[in-house]
């Protein structure tokens, strides 16, 4: 830790907090979470970075959303989000999110993820390596810094938007009144 | 240490502050510890100080209703309470004469405040989460209550200051050269104690998603990380007084506590987890032998 470092933890412990300690959902998306179990033990040991597995939506704020998206997944994949607390950031790994990838004109998954969650950053390639994880954790860093890493503000602001596109691969999703604080009721 | 009323107050608002900062550090090194058997460089020493900030400012989308709250307050307000009365390197300052069973009693109430929250989460993988720590509970308590009876026989008494004090002078008048069996014991079940492997099933993050923590996030994570640490606290400094001598000063007192976690961090590094009966089978019948076969010689020998 350099000095500059310690002025900028003074300055804003939160920013210092959410930066270094990113802990991932562990959520199985697609098979690039084949990944995943590499980055996290001995080889690439992800933790010297801070990030951590969690267990539990309610505990994490990084979530990797590795590889295709069924249109069953798609479903849970929202619930988790949903259930984490703010703030919190999204990361497509791979092509699939991106633009569907290989599954472009599969009948059961979804083509671009951002068009249903609020996606801070892309990690693109088929599959990435496991140093891209890396370098994605990096460039979310700076983009805390910046102030750049808001999907969870997007999502509440434009939740029209996305809840209009979630429902219409989704229609069985329950609706809900904004007003009456929806993300609030939806996790429960 | 004959104190003042103002120092006492002192050290009551001062203690929990450094079990807390004691703890926090082991928890610290415990992750480098680890990271460094398993060949990995490991987070910085402080990173579990940037997890709890990060938890702190987390804004929970949810509200589980007052007794979800109270809980995790319970919880931590068990685990601070604790820490007061547990005599740390010459400090004690609420001692009694029977401090020694209201540390036994009082070590229930972090558990039980867990419980209490956990239950009203109405996640099933947090009633599992609880019914497992109470059925351990229910394992490493017969043991270690026999070793804290063999403790209480043998030094004639049922304060923490006094077992520590009739320890004093050499080596050997140490619990563990004393009392070589209910030491053997409560070390046997130390694990269980702290919650890690191989016990650690009870918050195990991929069978149960994480127990009784599952629904917890934010703050109230945070709060439990905290009584989490306080509670390694609890138990590293319980096995100190009892069995190494406690110490005259903190510095010696931490040196101490630090051998005995070492320890606890390289059994926790190195072993895989056993299930619920496993665990029952092995706590009631090596660790209970030790400690019976330790509380009938104390007896004994002392009559």
């Amino acid at each position: 830790m350099d000095r500059e470092e310690i002025l900028k933890i003074l300055k804003s412990p939160a920013n210092w907090g959410q930066k270094y300690s990113l802990w991932a959902v562990y959520f199985c998306t697609g098979c690039g979470v084949v990944e995943i179990p590499p980055v996290i033990t001995s080889r690439w040991d992800a933790e010297r970075f801070g990030v951590l597995p969690m267990a539990t939506p309610r505990q994490g704020n990084l979530f990797l959303i590795t590889g295709y998206v069924s249109v069953k997944t798609l479903g849970a994949i929202i619930r988790t989000y949903d259930q984490m607390p703010d703030p919190k950031y999204v990361v497509g790994f791979g092509s699939c999110p991106v633009n569907g990838g290989m599954y472009w004109d599969s009948y059961n998954t979804i083509k671009h993820l951002d068009q249903y969650l609020p996606v801070d950053g892309w990690i693109a390639g088929c599959m990435p390596r496991p140093e891209a994880i890396f370098v994605a954790v990096v460039h979310l860093w700076q983009m805390i810094d910046k102030g750049m890493a808001v999907g969870y503000k997007r999502y509440r602001e434009n939740y029209d938007y996305y809840q209009r596109n979630q429902r219409a691969v989704l229609p069985h999703l329950p609706k809900f009144d904004l007003s009456q604080d929806a993300l609030v009721q939806r996790s429960r | 240490m004959p104190a003042t009323t103002g120092l006492k107050i002192v050290y009551i608002i001062g203690l929990p502050v450094a079990g807390f900062l004691i703890a926090v550090l082991f928890l610290g090194l415990s992750r480098k510890i680890t990271a460094r058997i398993q060949r990995r460089y490991g987070p910085p020493l402080y990173q579990p100080i940037i997890d709890v900030v990060k938890l702190l400012t987390q804004k929970e989308n949810i509200s589980h209703g007052l007794l979800f709250d109270l809980g995790i307050v319970l919880s931590l307000g068990g685990a601070v309470i604790t820490v007061v009365f547990i005599p740390a390197g010459g400090i004690y300052p609420l001692s009694t004469s029977g401090d020694f069973l209201v540390v036994l009693y009082l070590m229930l109430l972090s558990p039980l405040g867990l419980a209490l929250a956990a239950g009203a989460s109405a996640n099933p993988n947090a009633s599992i989460g609880v019914s497992r720590k109470f059925t351990l509970a229910l394992g490493y308590e017969v043991p270690f209550l026999m070793a804290a009876l063999a403790v209480m026989t043998r030094f004639g008494t049922t304060s923490l200051v006094e077992v520590v004090s009739s320890q004093q002078g050499s080596v050997l008048a140490w619990g563990l050269f004393v009392l070589p069996l209910p030491a053997l014991a409560t070390f046997l079940v130390l694990p269980a104690m702290l919650g890690i492997r191989p016990f650690d099933f009870v918050a195990a993050p991929q069978e149960i998603a994480s127990g009784p923590l599952v629904e917890l996030g934010g703050k109230y994570l945070a709060f439990a990380a905290l009584q989490g640490a306080l509670h390694t606290y609890i138990v590293v400094a319980l096995f100190v007084d009892l069995f190494l001598g406690g110490a005259a000063n903190m510095l010696t007192f931490f040196a101490k506590m630090l051998a005995v976690f070492f320890v606890g961090v390289c059994i926790n590094a190195v072993l895989p987890r056993v299930r619920v009966g496993q665990a029952l089978r092995y706590l009631w019948k090596w660790p209970t032998i030790f400690a019976f076969a330790g509380l009938v010689i104390a007896t004994i020998t002392r009559g």
